[in-house]
C-alpha cells in the first residue's frame, strides 16, 4: 500500500470534515461524552472484557469517540489488549483503512499481532454484521426447495414467488392488505408498471442492494425509474428510490447507506417478528399442547408451530419460577438480561435436589416460518427430507424443539434478527442448542458471552491480587464450561476454562473434580493422536505464567526470582517426600485463613513479590504431582 | 443496572443433556426400526426431530463410533440380506450370451432379460440412494462431529461402498460365484452389441447403471482415477469393441469398396461417440474412439487408400465426397495425414507425367518428320503444331491443377498440409528432368495469348488467363530460364509491334513482378522504357529535320528504337551472331544520309554512346509504282502500291530502281551489293519473290528455295489487291526451339548462371570471411533459389573457379572443407 503524503492525507481529512458537515457523509466516529461510553473507554484501557460485553450489550455505540478523539479501537491496539480488540471487532468496530481513524489505529497497534489482527478485519473483508441475514433473506427469491412462499405477484406474464410474512414486515401496504385478508395467495399489478421495476422493488424487500442494469436505451431506462417510483410510492417504501439513485456514490457513501438500509430492515423485521411471533406464542400445559391445532391460514402467515418444553423439575422452585416468569410476560427474557436477575445460588450440578414441589409442566409453542428457520442447517435438512415435518399438510406441523422455551425464543430472535443478546444464565443451554442445530454464528456468541461475562468478579484486574482476595461466591460452574466445551467443539471455552482456574489455581488445584477434568482432556488428546501433552494442562501453565510474570516483568524481580526459583526448587524436594496432597490441602486453608504474609505451603514470605514467586513454583509443582499420580506423562 | 452483574450465574444445561448416561441399546433399537421402516419404504409419518434427537443425543455423549458401526452394520445386513435376494430374483440365465445350457434363446429374449436385470439393479441401486440420504439427514450431527474428527467417511459414502461390497463384488448366489458386477457388465457389453447389429435398447437404462458404477470407486476414497466404471466395465468395453472392430473391419473390407468403407467406418465411429454420449459416460469418449480409429483407420487407412477403389479411383471419378470421408478418416489417426497425401501426390505426379510425355510426343512430331521439303512447304503448320503443343500442355497442367484445387477445396477441407504436398507434386513433374521445356512453354503459352490470344476478350477474361500463366510460373524452379525466354519473345512482340495491347503486356510485367520480385522484371521493365524513349526521340528527331529549313518532299520519315544492348536479347535475335554480323549492310545514299543524320543528332543528345543499326529488325514503308502493262485481267493502267517491308527488302527493292526492267541480279550480285548476311538475305529474297501474294519480284527459275546463282527481275506487272500490302519476312518464327537451339539457350542459360553462383558465393563470403562448404553451398542454393536451382557441381566449379582466380582460398587444415574469402 501506499503511503500518503502530510498534505494529501489533510487534504483528505478536511474533505471529509466538509462533506459530513455538509450532511453527505455521516459521521462515523460522533463524539460521546455519556458515562458509559466513559466507563466502556475505561475498560478498553483496563483490559476489561466482562465490562466491555456489558457496555456493548447495553448499545453504546462503539465507534464512537471520546473528547481526546479515541476510539475504544484505538485504546484497546493502544494498549496491546489483543481479546478486547477482537471483541469489538467481533461486535463491529471498523478499522478500515484509508480512514483517518482506521488508520490511526493501526499505526497506534502495540504490536504486530494486534496489527494483523486489525487488518484481517478490514472492512473490505470483513463483512457488515447484519449481512448474512440480509444473505438469507435475499437467497429466499430464488430458493426453489423447500418450498416456503406462500403469495405469487405476477406482472407481465413474469410471476415471482414470495413470503407474505416479509412483505407484511417491509411493506406497509402489504401490512395493511394482508391483514385486510390474509389467505390471499396471488396478487396482480396494474399492467403499467414494467417487471423489472417490480422486480427491484421486490430485491429491495428482500434485502438486496438494489441497482439499474446499465443499458443503452434511456427512454426505456426512463420507463423502468417512473415504474419503480410509482411501486414505491404504492406499496409506502420510499427509501427505495433513495437507494437505487444514489448506487454510484462513493464506497464509503454507499456502506454507511447500504448499512443503515440493513439496520432499517431488520428493525422493521424485528418490530414484526416481536409483534407477531413472540405474541403469538402459546403456553399451555404439557399434556395438553397437542390439543394445539394451528390452521394453514393464520393471520401471522407462519407455517410451523415450535414447541419448547419447561424442563421438569431440573430448578429449584424459585429458578423454575424464574425461566417461566419472562415466558409468561410478553416480553422476552432475553431483552432484559441485565436487568436486576434475583440470581438465586446455584450448587454443584451433582448436588442438585429434584424440585419438591410437582406444578403441571408447561409448554410454550411459538408460531414460525419454514423461510427463517432454514439459516439453521438442522430445519433445511428436516424440510428438505422426505420425513414427516416436510409433507404439506393443511394442518401446521409442531416441532418439539429440545431446548427451554427461553432458549427457543433466544434461536428465534438469532434467526429473524441477527441479534443475539442473552444473558449467562442461559448461555450453555444456547451453546448446546445451536450446536444441535447447526447455527454457527450463534454458538460462537454463546461462547463469546461466557468466556466475557463469565470471568465474574475477577476479571483480569484483580490479576494484580493473585493472592485470593475476592468474593467467595462463584458465578461460572467452570468444569461444566469446559465439558460443554469440548462437546460442542468450542476452543475458546477451554481456553477460557484453563486461563479461569489458572488465575484461582490454589481453589481448584486439590478438588478431585479437577483431577478428573485433567483426566478427561488427556483421554481427549489421545483419543485424537499420540502425544504427549495435556491441552488443558497447559493452558493453565500458560496462563499461569501469565499471571505471575506480569507482575514481575513489572517489579523488574526477574534475578529475584532466579534466586528463588533455586530455593524453592530445593523446598520443593523436601516437599515431594512430604505427605500427600490430600493430606496437604486442608493444612494450606487452614494457613490461609488464618492470613499474614504466607506461601501457599504456609511459609512465611519476605516480602510479597517473593511471595508470589513461591507461589507460582509451588502451583507448578502441584500440578507435576497431581499428573504423577494420575500417572499421566506431561 | 451494574449491580445486578456478578450475580448472573451460568446455568448448567438441562438434565436431558446433562445426564452422562444415555442407553445406547434402547436409543438404537428406536433408530433401527425407523431405518427399517425407511428402507421399506414406510417413512413417511416417521418424524425426523424425534431421530434427529436420538441420534444427536447418542454422539454428543460419545457414542459416535458405536452410531457409526451400528449403523454399517445395519446396512450391511440388509443389503446382504434383503436386497440381494431381491436382484438373484431379476437373474435369468437366459440374460448372457453365450450360456452353454440355453442357446435356444432368442436376441430379443436375451434383451428381455438383460433389461429387467439391470432394472432390478437400477431400482435397488437408486433405492438404497434414497434411503441413505434419509437416513445420513438423521445422522448429520454423526457426519459433521464423530466422522469430522476420526476422518472418516461419511455415513452416506460409508454405505454407497457397502453397496459396492454386498451387492456388485459379491457372487450373485452362494453356488454361482460370478459376482454381480460381472454379471452386470456382460449384460452391458451384450445391449451393446445389440445396438451395434441394429437393435433399439433401452439407452437410460444402461445410463443409471453407469451412473451407478461411476459413483462407485474400487478403494472407497474419493479419487477419480478407480471408480469401478473405470477399472471395471470400462476395460471390458475397451477390449470387446477392439475385438469386434477388429472383426468387422476385415469383413468390410473384404465385402466393399473404399468409399463404402469410409462411410461405414465414419458412422461407426460417430455412433460411438453418440453412445457415449447416451448410453456411457463422456469420459469413455476418447478412449473408445481411440480403439475404433486403431482398428478401422489406423490399421486400414494404408489398405484402404490403395485399394482399387482407394483415392486414385476416387481422384479420377470426381468421387469428392468419398475423399472427404478418407481425408477426415486419416486426419483422425495421423495430423499430417500422411497417407492420403501420400497417394494423391502420386496421382499428381503420374498425371502431369502423362501431359509431358503427351505435350513432348506432339511437338516431336513435327521434327520427327525430318527434310527440307515439309520445312519448307508449311513452315506455319509446322510453328502452329509446336506452338500448339506447348498451349496444350500448358492448358492440360492447368486443367489438372483445376481439379486438385476442385478436390483441395471440396474433400480436404483445404487443408494447408495438404496445398503444400500438392504444390510440391506440381513442381515435381513440372520441373521434372525429362522434361526441360517447362520455361520455353509457359512462356510461349503467354506469347501466343499476347499475339491472338486475347483479342476481342473482356479484361477479366485477360485477367484469368494471366493468371493461370503467373499461377504456373509460381511452380517453375528455373525462373532465369524462363526470364530469358520471355525476353526473347518480348522483344520480338514489342520490335515486331505484334503484341495485340500494351497495356496487357505491362499488366503481365506487374503481375510477376509481385510474383517473382523486382529483380525478375527490371529488365522487361527496361525494355518497355526504352520502347518509349526512342517513340520520343523519334519525334523530336522528327522537329529536328524539319527545323532543318530545307523541305524536301523526297525526305524519308525515321522512326528510330534505341535498344540498349544489355536489356535487350539482341544475340537471340540473330543479328551478333556470326562474323559477317559486323559488316553492316550498305544502305542506299538516301537511307544513309538520313541514317548519319540522325547518330549526329543522337550524339548531340548522348555524347559517347554508340549506335549500333539492326536492319534486320527494322521495317519500311516504301511507295512503289508500277508501270502500265498489259495484266492478266487486262486491264492496264498504271498501279501505286504502298509496301510494307522489311528493311533489309526495302535496300533489295531500292536496288532495282537503279535496274531496268529486263535485267536482272544474280543472289551474288545482290549480296555483293547489300553485304545483307546470307541468311536473311535469302529470307527476304523468298518472301519478295517466292511468296505468291507479294510477288515484287521474279525469280529464275522458279523455286522455292534461293541459290547463289538465282536471278531476280522487277515484276512489273504485279497486281496487289490493296494499295497497302505487308510483305512479310519468311521469318524463324516464334516456334519452339530446335534441338540445336536449346542446346545453345541452355548453354548461354548456363553462362549466365555462373555469374550468378559466383556473385553469390562472393556476396556470401565477404559477409563470412570463412565458411566451411556445405554451409556455403546451402547459402548459396537459398540466395539463387529465387532465380533458379543450380546443381551442386556447378557451385562446386565455381568455387573452383574462384580459388583460381585468388577470389578465395582453402583453409588448409580445417576439419571440414572450409574456404577463406581474399580481399
Amino acid at each position: 500500500m501506499d503511503i500518503k503524503k502530510k498534505h494529501e492525507i489533510e487534504a483528505a481529512l478536511a474533505n471529509e470534515t466538509q462533506q459530513i458537515s455538509s450532511g453527505l457523509l455521516k459521521e462515523e466516529n460522533p463524539l460521546d461524552l455519556s458515562d458509559d461510553f466513559r466507563i466502556f473507554c475505561e475498560a478498553c484501557r483496563r483490559n476489561d472484557l466482562k465490562m466491555c460485553q456489558e457496555m456493548i450489550s447495553k448499545g453504546v455505540n462503539i465507534n464512537a469517540r471520546d473528547k481526546y478523539d479515541y476510539t475504544p479501537l484505538i485504546l484497546a491496539s493502544l494498549c496491546g489488549h489483543y481479546d478486547v480488540a477482537q471483541l469489538l471487532l467481533e461486535n463491529g468496530a471498523l478499522c478500515e483503512r484509508d480512514t483517518f481513524q482506521g488508520e490511526r489505529c493501526l499505526y497506534n497497534a502495540l504490536n504486530d499481532r494486534i496489527r494483523n489482527l486489525l487488518l484481517s478485519y478490514d472492512f473490505a473483508k470483513s463483512t457488515d454484521l447484519l449481512q448474512p441475514l440480509a444473505a438469507h433473506v435475499t437467497s429466499l427469491l430464488s430458493r426453489a426447495t423447500p418450498k416456503t412462499t406462500d403469495i405469487t405477484i405476477e406482472a407481465h406474464g413474469e410471476s415471482f414467488h414470495l413470503h407474505k410474512f416479509i412483505l407484511a414486515a417491509r411493506s406497509p401496504y402489504f401490512r395493511k392488505k394482508l391483514a385486510a385478508s390474509p389467505g390471499t395467495t396471488t396478487w396482480r399489478l396494474p399492467d403499467t408498471i414494467p417487471a423489472e421495476s417490480l422486480g427491484i422493488a421486490l430485491q429491495y424487500l428482500y434485502f438486496s442492494e438494489v441497482s439499474l442494469r446499465p443499458r443503452m436505451d434511456e427512454d426505456e431506462e426512463l420507463i423502468i425509474l417512473d415504474g419503480i417510483a410509482r411501486i414505491s410510492r404504492q406499496l409506502e417504501i420510499d427509501q427505495l428510490f433513495e437507494n437505487l439513485t444514489e448506487t454510484r456514490a462513493d464506497r464509503r457513501l454507499v456502506r454507511q447507506r447500504r448499512t443503515e438500509e440493513l439496520e432499517r430492515g431488520r428493525d422493521q423485521l424485528e418490530a414484526w417478528f416481536k409483534q407477531n411471533v413472540v405474541n403469538n406464542k402459546v403456553v399451555v400445559d404439557t399434556d395438553k399442547v397437542d390439543k394445539i391445532r394451528w390452521d394453514r391460514d393464520n393471520s401471522i402467515f407462519a407455517d410451523v408451530l415450535l414447541r419448547a418444553d419447561d424442563d421438569p423439575g431440573d430448578y429449584d422452585s424459585d429458578d423454575e419460577e424464574e425461566s417461566r416468569g419472562p415466558s409468561e410476560s410478553s416480553t422476552p427474557p432475553v431483552r432484559d438480561t441485565l436487568g436486576p436477575l434475583n440470581g438465586i445460588p446455584v450448587g454443584p450440578v451433582k448436588s442438585r435436589s429434584p424440585s419438591r414441589e410437582r406444578r403441571p409442566r408447561k409448554s410454550t409453542v411459538f408460531p414460525a416460518h419454514r423461510a427463517m428457520l432454514l439459516r439453521s442447517e438442522y430445519f433445511l435438512t428436516m424440510f428438505n427430507s422426505s420425513f414427516r415435518e416436510a409433507q404439506e399438510t393443511q394442518r401446521l406441523h409442531m416441532i418439539k424443539l429440545d431446548c427451554s422455551p427461553a432458549v427457543l425464543e433466544v434461536i428465534l430472535t438469532f434467526l429473524y434478527t441477527e441479534r443475539a443478546d442473552f444473558g449467562l444464565n442461559t448461555a450453555i443451554e444456547v451453546l448446546f442448542a445451536a450446536d444441535q442445530l447447526f447455527i454457527e454464528k450463534l454458538k460462537q456468541r454463546a461462547a463469546l458471552i461466557i468466556s466475557s461475562l463469565g470471568n465474574g468478579s475477577t476479571s483480569t484486574l484483580e490479576a494484580e491480587n493473585p493472592r485470593g482476595e475476592r468474593d467467595t461466591e462463584e458465578t461460572v460452574d467452570v468444569y461444566e464450561v469446559i465439558r460443554a466445551g469440548w462437546d460442542t467443539r468450542v476452543q475458546r471455552l477451554e481456553e477460557f476454562g484453563a486461563r479461569y482456574m489458572a488465575y484461582r489455581l490454589e481453589d481448584y488445584i486439590d478438588q478431585p473434580e479437577f483431577a478428573a477434568i485433567v483426566q478427561e482432556s488427556a483421554r481427549r488428546v489421545k483419543a485424537r493422536q499420540e502425544t504427549d501433552t495435556i491441552e488443558l494442562i497447559d493452558d493453565i501453565r500458560f496462563y499461569l505464567s501469565e499471571r505471575f510474570r506480569l507482575r514481575f516483568e513489572d517489579s523488574g524481580f526477574d534475578k529475584i526470582m532466579a534466586e528463588k526459583d533455586e530455593k524453592d526448587e530445593e523446598g520443593d524436594n523436601e516437599d515431594d517426600d512430604a505427605p500427600s496432597e490430600d493430606e496437604l490441602a486442608p493444612d494450606l486453608e487452614a494457613q490461609i485463613a488464618a492470613g499474614g504474609i504466607r506461601t501457599l505451603d504456609g511459609q512465611l514470605a519476605g516480602d510479597e513479590f517473593a511471595q508470589d514467586a513461591m507461589n507460582y513454583q509451588i502451583l507448578l509443582g502441584k500440578i507435576d504431582t497431581l499428573l504423577e499420580n494420575l500417572n499421566i506423562d506431561a | 443496572m451494574i449491580a445486578g452483574r456478578g450475580k448472573q450465574r451460568i446455568r448448567p444445561p438441562r438434565r436431558g443433556l446433562a445426564s452422562s448416561a444415555v442407553d445406547f441399546d434402547s436409543i438404537w433399537s428406536l433408530l433401527e426400526t425407523a431405518f427399517r421402516q425407511i428402507h421399506t419404504s414406510n417413512a413417511s409419518q416417521l418424524l425426523y426431530e424425534e431421530l434427529y434427537r436420538h441420534a444427536y443425543q447418542v454422539v454428543l455423549k460419545k457414542k459416535g463410533e458405536e452410531l457409526y458401526s451400528s449403523v454399517s452394520r445395519f446396512e450391511h445386513e440388509w443389503l446382504s440380506e434383503d436386497v440381494r435376494s431381491e436382484i438373484y430374483a431379476h437373474y435369468s440365465p437366459q440374460m448372457l450370451p453365450h450360456t452353454q445350457a440355453l442357446t435356444t434363446s432368442t436376441a430379443t429374449e436375451r434383451r428381455m432379460a438383460g433389461e429387467k436385470f439391470l432394472k432390478g439393479l437400477k431400482e435397488a441401486w437408486s433405492h438404497h440412494q434414497v434411503c441413505m440420504s434419509m437416513i445420513a439427514d438423521v445422522c448429520i450431527y454423526m457426519d459433521r462431529t464423530y466422522c469430522n474428527d476420526n476422518r472418516l467417511p461419511s455415513i452416506y459414502t460409508t454405505a454407497m461402498n457397502l453397496f459396492r461390497d454386498d451387492i456388485l463384488q459379491s457372487p450373485i448366489t452362494t453356488n454361482d460365484n460370478r459376482p454381480v458386477l460381472h454379471l452386470l457388465n456382460q449384460v452391458i457389453l451384450d445391449q451393446i452389441q445389440m445396438e451395434r447389429d441394429g437393435d433399439v435398447i433401452d439407452k437410460h437404462l444402461i445410463k443409471s447403471c453407469v451412473y451407478m458404477l461411476e459413483s462407485l470407486s474400487e478403494s472407497g476414497d474419493e479419487s477419480k482415477a478407480d471408480r469401478l466404471y473405470n477399472v471395471s466395465f470400462e476395460v471390458d468395453y475397451l477390449e470387446t469393441s477392439r475385438a469386434f472392430y477388429s472383426r468387422e473391419a476385415d469383413a468390410v473390407l473384404r465385402d466393399t469398396d473404399a468409399g463404402t468403407y469410409c462411410k461405414h467406418a465414419g458412422r461407426r465411429i460417430y455412433e460411438e461417440e453418440d453412445r457415449c454420449r447416451s448410453t456411457l459416460a463422456e469420459s469413455t469418449m476418447p478412449k473408445i474412439q481411440q480403439v475404433v480409429e486403431d482398428e478401422l483407420v489406423r490399421n486400414k487407412i494404408v489398405e484402404v487408400v490403395d485399394m482399387d477403389s482407394g483415392v486414385w479411383f476416387m481422384l479420377d471419378n470426381d468421387r469428392f465426397e468419398e475423399l472427404s470421408l478418407l481425408y477426415n478418416l486419416n486426419a483422425r489417426v495421423d495430423d499430417r495425414k500422411s497417407v492420403v497425401t501420400r497417394a494423391v501426390q502420386q496421382r499428381i505426379v503420374a498425371l502431369g507425367d502423362d501431359i509431358n510425355k503427351a505435350a513432348l510426343a506432339a511437338s516431336q512430331s513435327a521434327p520427327a518428320a525430318p527434310g527440307d521439303a515439309a520445312e519448307k512447304s508449311k513452315p506455319s503448320a509446322q510453328t502452329n503444331q509446336q506452338t500448339a503443343a506447348a498451349i496444350k500442355w500448358v492448358e492440360d497442367v492447368l486443367a489438372l491443377k483445376d481439379k486438385f484445387d476442385m478436390v483441395w477445396k471440396e474433400s480436404f477441407q483445404q487443408d494447408n498440409m495438404m496445398q503444400t504436398a500438392m504444390t510440391r507434386s506440381f513442381a515435381d513433374f513440372i520441373n521434372s528432368t525429362n522434361f526441360p521445356r517447362t520455361s520455353e512453354y509457359i512462356s510461349l503459352f503467354i506469347d501466343e495469348n499476347m499475339k491472338k490470344g486475347i483479342k476481342g476478350k473482356t479484361e477479366a477474361e485477360i485477367d484469368t488467363v494471366l493468371d493461370k500463366a503467373i499461377i504456373l510460373l509460381r511452380y517453375v524452379q528455373d525462373k532465369d530460364l524462363f526470364e530469358r525466354y520471355y525476353k526473347k519473345h518480348l522483344c520480338r512482340r514489342l520490335l515486331m509491334n505484334k503484341s495485340i495491347s500494351n497495356e496487357v503486356e505491362k499488366q503481365m510485367i506487374s503481375k510477376m513482378k509481385i510474383e517473382l520480385g523486382n529483380n525478375f522484371t527490371t529488365k522487361l521493365e527496361a525494355m518497355f522504357k526504352d520502347m518509349t524513349i526512342s517513340e520520343e526521340l523519334t519525334a523530336s528527331f522528327k522537329k529536328h529535320v524539319e527545323g532543318l529549313g530545307d523541305k524536301d518532299p523526297r525526305r524519308i520519315e525515321l522512326g528510330i528504337n534505341v535498344l540498349t544492348s544489355m536489356t535487350w536479347p539482341l544475340e537471340t535475335m540473330g543479328s551478333m551472331d556470326e562474323g559477317e554480323g559486323k559488316q553492316s549492310a550498305v544502305f542506299p545514299v538516301a537511307v544513309d544520309r538520313i541514317k548519319q543524320g540522325f547518330e549526329k543528332f543522337y550524339n548531340l543528345k548522348h555524347s559517347g554512346r554508340q549506335l549500333k543499326w539492326l536492319a534486320n529488325m527494322g521495317s519500311a514503308d516504301i511507295k512503289a509504282v508500277f508501270p502500265k502493262v498489259a495484266q492478266k485481267d487486262g486491264s492496264f493502267k498504271e498501279r501505286r502500291h504502298e509496301l510494307n517491308v522489311s528493311t533489309y527488302a526495302m535496300i533489295i527493292l531500292i536496288l532495282f530502281n537503279d535496274v531496268p526492267t529486263d535485267q536482272h541480279l544474280t543472289f551474288e550480285e545482290i549480296h555483293a551489293r547489300t553485304n545483307i548476311p546470307k541468311a536473311d538475305l535469302i529470307r527476304n529474297l523468298q518472301s519478295l519473290a517466292v511468296a505468291p501474294k507479294t510477288r515484287i519480284l521474279i525469280k529464275e527459275p522458279m523455286t522455292k528455295d534461293v541459290k547463289p546463282t538465282d536471278k531476280f527481275f522487277f515484276n512489273e506487272g504485279f497486281n496487289g489487291k490493296f494499295v497497302k500490302i505487308k510483305v512479310g519476312v519468311v521469318s524463324s518464327g516464334n516456334k519452339v526451339e530446335s534441338d540445336r537451339e536449346r542446346r545453345e539457350t541452355e548453354k548461354k542459360n548456363d553462362n549466365s548462371r555462373a555469374f550468378c553462383v559466383e556473385a553469390a558465393i562472393v556476396r556470401i563470403m565477404k559477409q563470412r570471411k570463412e565458411l566451411a562448404h556445405s554451409q556455403l553451398v546451402m547459402e548459396t542454393l537459398s540466395q539463387v533459389a529465387a532465380q533458379f536451382k543450380p546443381e551442386v557441381s556447378m557451385i562446386k566449379k565455381r568455387i573452383d573457379s574462384l580459388i583460381e582466380r585468388e577470389y578465395l582460398e582453402r583453409i588448409e587444415g580445417a576439419k571440414v572443407d572450409s574456404y577463406r574469402y581474399l580481399a
